[in-house]
């Protein structure tokens, strides 16, 4: 057993759940653009990432996993992933997440995921690995492709990120009311 | 009867957001970034070695130790499930359920058309995912903490699609906490 991934996985797992990523209600509330709980986590969650990212970087302390840029089957697989996300509320890792809360809807999905999963092995071979060829520009990253410093990169995607997350932010909870308004 | 409403998360977004944050640092300090689906092919991969050994070892995907070994990945996909399960019964939120708020607005108390969407939206989700060479983890939250440029056709592609098919799986809002 891998105590290090384990950890981490226990720490992420625990985090979707309290975030309300976890959650099908609060994923398609967002999609549908009723809800922006979840958006607003996400947005959060990714430019922490990034920052934290790029200060490990500059300390030479990044494990870097950077994925090919195979636009065509990307294109195709995101699109693919969307629908099921749309259609459900889950992705991998909330799926996972939900069936352990409880969910046997989840439950039945992460099934749903270990058949797709088996449909990739056996198309494989004859179709994702020749789509993988078209379009592919490697795995490369924004720094590398543009000369732009990956220091300027973050700062230019944090800095609008988190003044758009701070305007646009919901009202306090002290002026929600917390009882349920009586029957009228 | 008082209809009923789409519940709060245990936390606010800034709280949920710089907790998932901080899991995507602490990943990238100590192992890598990151990421679920590739676990899939894993799991199937054990079980097709448990029954069929000849078919992995002369397949150019799965035959690789990435996928015929449980590393750390792995562990930190069955992390995942214990972290979320422990995290729903300390915030008292553990319950079995079968359907959701937004599906009952739309769809009625419907458990079986449910699991069957529940069933292919799974299966279209593990699907894109490989093709895209990861999901919502990998490629989506890891690949622009690491600014790669595959994270920019992924993002466009998933979320105009899954918000096109949200539109038309629940069209119908329901109420809403807060």
């Amino acid at each position: 057993m891998d105590i290090t991934g384990f950890g981490i996985g226990l720490l992420f797992g625990a985090a979707l759940f309290l975030a309300g990523l976890a959650d099908p209600d609060k994923m398609v509330g967002t999609l549908r653009l009723r809800d922006l709980h979840a958006l607003r986590v996400i947005v959060v969650f990714v430019l922490v990432g990034l920052v934290g990212a790029t200060v490990l970087d500059a300390f030479g302390l990044a494990h870097w996993s950077v994925k090919p840029a195979a636009v065509a089957s990307i294109l195709v697989g995101g699109g693919l992933l969307g629908v099921g996300m749309g259609m459900t509320g889950y992705c991998p890792g909330t799926g996972v997440a939900c069936a352990a809360g409880g969910r046997a809807d989840a439950a039945v999905s992460v099934l749903g995921m270990l058949a797709g999963a088996f449909a990739y092995i056996l198309i494989q071979p004859a179709v994702a690995g020749p789509l993988d060829q078209v379009w592919n520009l490697g795995k490369t990253v924004l720094p590398e492709t543009t000369g732009i410093p990956r220091a300027v990169w973050t700062l230019g995607l944090a800095l609008p990120g988190a003044i758009a997350l701070w305007v646009t932010r919901p009202g306090r909870p002290a002026q929600r009311p917390t009882q349920p308004a009586p029957a009228a | 009867m008082e209809e009923e409403r789409v519940r709060e998360a245990p936390l606010g977004w800034l709280a949920g957001g710089l907790l998932l944050g901080l899991a995507q640092i602490v990943a990238i300090a100590l192992s890598g970034p990151l990421g679920v689906s590739t676990q899939f092919v894993v799991a199937d991969t054990q079980l097709l070695e448990a029954t069929n050994p000849a078919y992995v070892a002369s397949h150019p995907l799965i035959g690789t130790p990435k996928y015929t070994e449980l590393g750390a990945g792995w562990w930190l996909v069955v992390g995942l499930a214990v972290g979320a399960g422990l995290a729903a019964l300390a915030t008292k939120r553990w319950r079995v359920a079968t359907t959701h708020v937004w599906w009952r607005a739309n769809h009625g108390n419907s458990v079986g058309k449910r699991l069957a969407v529940a069933f292919a939206g799974g299966f279209l989700i593990l699907l894109g995912a490989r093709f895209a060479h990861g999901c919502t983890s990998g490629q989506f939250a890891s690949a622009w903490a690491q600014l790669a440029v595959s994270a920019i056709p992924f993002t466009v592609a998933l979320f105009g699609a899954a918000m096109l098919t949200a539109r038309l799986v629940y069209p119908r809002t329901p109420r809403l906490e807060g």
